[in-house]
Formats: C-alpha cells, structure tokens, sequence
C-alpha cells in the first residue's frame, strides 16, 4: 500500500509538472508529519527532471531511430560493367520499433540504403527544408 | 505461387506486369506492390502481400532471364509454358503482350544502377510536430522530427519505413548527410 500511494504521488507531480517545492508540499494532508514531508518533498524535487525526462523517453511513439552509419564506396566494376569509378553512398539506418510494446527486449532492425550523388542531394534539400522549419518554429 | 496468379484479375496482373518491366527498364525505381496489393484486396480480391510479392519476384527473374537470353515472344511463350503448366491463359497473354510491346528495350544497358544490392533510396517525406501531453505527463512540449523513407528494395519492390527522431538527432543526421555529400564530391 506505501509503495502504490508512494507511486502515484510521483506520478502525479510528473503530470501535473510540478516544480517548486511550494506545490508539492501542498499535497500532503493537514497533519502529515512535518520532517517527513519536507524530506519527501526534497528528494522528488532532486528526481523530477529524471522522472520527466523518462516520461518523455517512454512515450508512445512510431519506431525511432538509434543509430546511423555511413559509408562512401566507389563502384570499379560489376558483371555488365568492365570499368567505372561511380562514387556511392551506404547508409544504415538502425530504427527501435515502439518502444511501449516492446518492453524491455525492444526490437530493432536496420534499414540500409544506396544513394547515388543526385538522390543524396535530394535528401539534403529535404532535410534543410526541415531545420529551416525547425529555426523558424524556435524563433516564435 | 503459380496457383495464387489465378486470383489476380487480368487488368491488375497486366498493371503488375508493366511496373515490372519499367523497372527493369529504369524507367520507374520500383514496383509498389503494397499498393498494387490494398487496390486488389479493396476490389474484395483475398490475395496478401506475400503472395503478390513471391509473384512480382517471379515475373521479374522471367523477363530478366529472358532479357539476358535474348528471348523471341514465341520463345518466351514456348519455354514458360513448357515450366508452369498450370497459368492461366489471360495470364499468359499478358506476358506475351507486356513482352512484345517492352521486352526488346531491356538492353544489356551500360548502366551503373544495374548493380544494386541494397536497397534504393527513392523519397523522403517529414514531419515536424509537437508532442503536447500524453498519459503520463500534462505539458510535455516536446519536438520531434518524423521521416518516412521509401525505398526500393533489391527486388525492386517499394517499402517505406517511418521513424521518429528528436532534435539533436536530427542535427547529428543533418551534419553527417552533409559530411557524407563533401565526400562524393572530392572523391
């Protein structure tokens, strides 16, 4: 019974985002100890950004991406090709399926792609397009 | 596989048939057979993916296998008849046609893109959003960025996967895409 009432009070400041020592205290009833209200209310206060930063962490969200690697190769040859020296670009992309429904054994499953100078070029306009948003959204 | 060919209607499979050799054409980067798959399923054809898939990757070795034979139409017709005698006619008809109207094209072309082995990057779709509360906490405000990418896997079949990332590492993304793009360009 401590435990769940102990939970759900460090639940509850998480969601409401409470973070002055002030809103805390003012959950506990009238005629709650003092000393161990105040030593409760200052070790939620060291935890909170960890808990809130969990939280966020643990979300339900679509599959993320964890890891990237890249690397840059040239094509000197192939079956229908005797000599070439085309430059091409391997990246692998690692994504974490939905971490909610994995649990502690989360999947994850690389993705790995060729791009060529032209589809890389593509792709930096698209991901520019999204910092400039990015820029203008933090400006506001 | 053969058998499930029968479900498809003969202007679906004459559709699947084009994508294919348009691919192999590079004309198109691939074959979406997952959409191909929802028309057919909407039209209450029971056909899955997997099937559509296993079939569009047989079709795709038979005109490619032809195209390196240098195969006629009637030897083309002469040989899968002899191997698969269970098909359809419309089915085959579709192939003579497809094959008669396209099937000289497939070139042995001196192209670079014949040498994939991973998939092809084709599109890159994105999101910027705001996750603004959720369960557990009231006023998250918290900023992520959502990409989906389609790719053309090997056997030229287009998937897309989506994934979510947050704001330093779209930054860290950011820089290393423009890290490897200084790199194709001295090389």
């Amino acid at each position: 019974q401590l435990v769940s009432a102990l939970h759900r009070l460090t639940r509850h400041v998480v969601y409401r985002g409470l973070v002055r020592a002030e809103d805390i205290l003012a959950l506990f009833p009238e005629n709650f100890h003092q000393n161990l209200k105040n030593l409760l209310t200052k070790i939620i206060l060291e935890n909170i950004s960890a808990w809130r930063n969990e939280a966020q962490a643990s979300q339900i969200s679509l599959p993320r991406l964890v890891d990237m690697d890249w690397r840059v190769d040239i094509k000197t040859s192939s079956d229908s090709i005797s000599r070439m020296a085309v430059p091409t670009c391997l990246l692998q992309l690692k994504v974490q399926e939905d971490v909610a429904l994995c649990g502690s054994s989360p999947v994850v499953s690389a993705l790995t792609v060729e791009l060529s100078k032209e589809t890389l070029d593509t792709m930096l306009e698209g991901l520019g397009r999204i910092r400039d948003q990015l820029s203008a959204v933090a400006n506001k | 596989a053969a058998n499930k060919i029968n479900l498809i209607p003969q202007d679906f499979f004459a559709e699947l048939c084009e994508q294919i050799i348009q691919h192999l054409n590079h004309k198109i980067p691939g074959v979406n057979t997952a959409e191909l798959c929802q028309r057919i399923q909407t039209s209450g054809i029971e056909l899955n993916v997997g099937d559509l898939s296993k079939i569009a990757n047989i079709v795709s070795f038979l005109f490619s296998t032809a195209a390196r034979n240098h195969l006629s139409t009637e030897e083309l017709i002469t040989t899968l008849s002899d191997a698969v005698s269970t098909l359809p006619k419309h089915a085959v008809q579709v192939i003579r046609h497809v094959w008669n109207e396209q099937g000289k094209s497939i070139s042995e072309s001196e192209d670079a893109r014949n040498t994939a082995t991973v998939g092809q990057f084709v599109d890159l779709k994105w999101k910027l959003g705001v996750a603004m509360s959720s369960d557990a906490c009231r006023s998250l405000k918290y900023p992520y960025v959502m990409v989906a990418l389609t790719v053309a896997d090997p056997s030229g079949q287009i998937t897309e996967k989506s994934f979510e990332m947050t704001i330093p590492q779209f930054k860290n993304l950011f820089r290393q895409f423009k890290e490897m793009a200084a790199v194709l360009e001295t090389v």
